[in-house]
């Protein structure tokens, strides 16, 4: 996990300050990481306003309960979590509603037009926002967690709320599920990734 | 999965790679990879997955949501000081609990005073300046209304000393002295009030020395009050206030204002 450790104050710090009554922590505190927590929510509920949404929930709600926060985990591992739960939470009030978009091959069909040229880093971003939607949004929340910000899986456990081996299987099944839809992309990655040293680089 | 023979299905090969298939059957998986170029292509495009999703940057936060957030956050710090202080305020006396939203803003000014590098808090909310900038030090009046603030202002006037500063000495007399006066948005807070008057001194600008003598000249011996850049009659100009034995006395000087030109365009007095 890569942490913010090298900044002082430290997170823990900030969040100590603002439950002291300093007005300006956390107000740092989620400026430091907002970009990751946007990501996160983003590709979790896969609509910007959503996601904003989301957000502003997982805001609010850190802000109110940072006395509950005990250590046990980063600052950092706590705000993912709130921010993964905030952003379920928002797909299953869509999903509550009628006609919810999100989640099936057609989605994936009308959104995933431009695989033609797969030269652009856009495109690819394109394509696996489109693919990202044709998970179940809690293997789409792994799968965000670990394969695209990097956490650990005992990190990603603690922010999923559930057990390392459930983070591992939706992880995999997510995999699985996405191949047929991000294979072409792989080439893309060549210069930049060690990707499948047995595949002899690019075919 | 049956045998060896059989190939692996995209399923199966993620799960063995994500380290949940172990014992005799990831065995079996084992074996037949080694000897199944098929299989083990179908596994590197499975582990490509992984490597195009952490490939794809993170992007930023668009400054719209940023903005939106921003704001958010800035309406949840209001609430919880007024939340905070109208507890404190029932806890020390029932009768002022509920308090007008006229004095939610609490306004925090700071001042800086030159010689000795100290900052000193004062709080104002409802209170013209004369009592703040009064005889020196930090001034808490006693109405009943101005309960909250008052102790807001002993809670953050611990002073904070700055490097190469001598003890004590803030009870400073502000009388002719140069000094820039900012209203600012700043909150000042107990953790964090030296790094923050560190940043507003550096963000303070200083009077062009023409103003600083024409002010000095305008003051004399008077209380000065207020020195604000601003425009009078679309003029650049100055607007300085002080106190007299007349009352407050408010002065534009234009931008010709030096020592040897000192005469006011506009004056005006406040009994």
């Amino acid at each position: 996990m890569r942490d913010a450790g090298e900044q002082w104050p430290s997170d823990a710090e900030l969040l100590r300050r603002h439950v002291a009554g300093d007005d300006q922590a956390f107000g740092e505190l989620f400026r430091r990481h907002r970009d990751r927590l946007w990501a996160v929510a983003l590709r979790t509920v896969c609509d910007p306003e959503e996601a904003a949404d989301a957000l502003q929930d997982a805001m609010v709600s850190a802000f109110r309960r940072a006395a509950d926060f005990r250590g046990d985990s980063a600052v950092t591992t706590w705000l993912h979590r709130i921010v993964v739960n905030a952003a379920l939470d928002r797909l299953r009030r869509r999903a509550a509603r009628p006609a919810g978009p999100a989640g099936d091959e057609q989605a994936f069909e009308a959104l995933a037009g431009s695989a033609g040229d797969p030269a652009h880093a856009t495109d690819t971003r394109l394509d696996v926002d489109a693919a990202l939607r044709i998970l179940p949004p809690q293997q789409r929340a792994a799968l965000v967690v670990v394969d695209m910000l990097g956490f650990s899986v005992a990190d990603a456990a603690v922010i999923l709320d559930i057990s390392p081996g459930t983070v591992k299987s939706r992880c995999a099944r997510a995999r699985a599920r996405l191949l047929p839809h991000v294979a072409h992309l792989r080439g893309n990655r060549s210069a930049s990734q060690s990707v499948s040293p047995a595949q002899g680089g690019d075919v | 999965m049956r045998g060896q023979t059989t190939h692996l299905d995209t399923d199966v090969l993620a799960d063995f790679d994500a380290g949940l298939v172990t014992g005799r059957r990831g065995a079996r998986i084992a074996a037949h990879l080694a000897g199944c170029d098929r299989c083990r292509a179908l596994r590197d495009e499975l582990a490509a997955v992984s490597a195009v999703l952490a490939a794809i940057p993170a992007q930023a936060m668009p400054d719209r949501v940023a903005q939106r957030l921003d704001r958010v956050l800035a309406a949840e710090v209001v609430q919880r000081n007024d939340s905070e202080r109208a507890r404190v305020d029932s806890a020390r006396d029932p009768a002022t609990g509920g308090r007008p939203a006229g004095h939610r803003g609490l306004r925090l000014v700071s001042l800086r005073v030159l010689a000795p590098a100290t900052a000193v808090v004062l709080a104002a909310a409802g209170y013209g300046l004369s009592q703040l900038a009064g005889g020196g030090g930090p001034q808490t009046a006693s109405s009943s209304a101005a309960a909250g603030p008052v102790q807001a202002a002993s809670r953050a006037a611990a002073p904070a000393v700055l490097p190469g500063s001598g003890p004590a000495a803030r009870a400073q007399r502000m009388s002719g002295a140069s000094f820039p006066f900012v209203t600012s948005q700043t909150n000042f807070m107990p953790g964090t009030l030296r790094q923050q008057v560190e940043a507003a001194l550096r963000a303070a600008e200083s009077a062009p020395a023409a103003v600083m003598t024409c002010v000095r000249d305008v003051v004399g011996s008077a209380d000065l009050l207020l020195v604000e850049k601003a425009r009078y009659q679309g003029q650049a100009a100055t607007v300085i206030v002080l106190r007299t034995s007349q009352g407050e006395v408010a002065k534009v000087a234009g931008a010709g204002c030096s020592a040897s030109h000192a005469k006011p365009l506009a004056s005006t007095t406040m009994p």
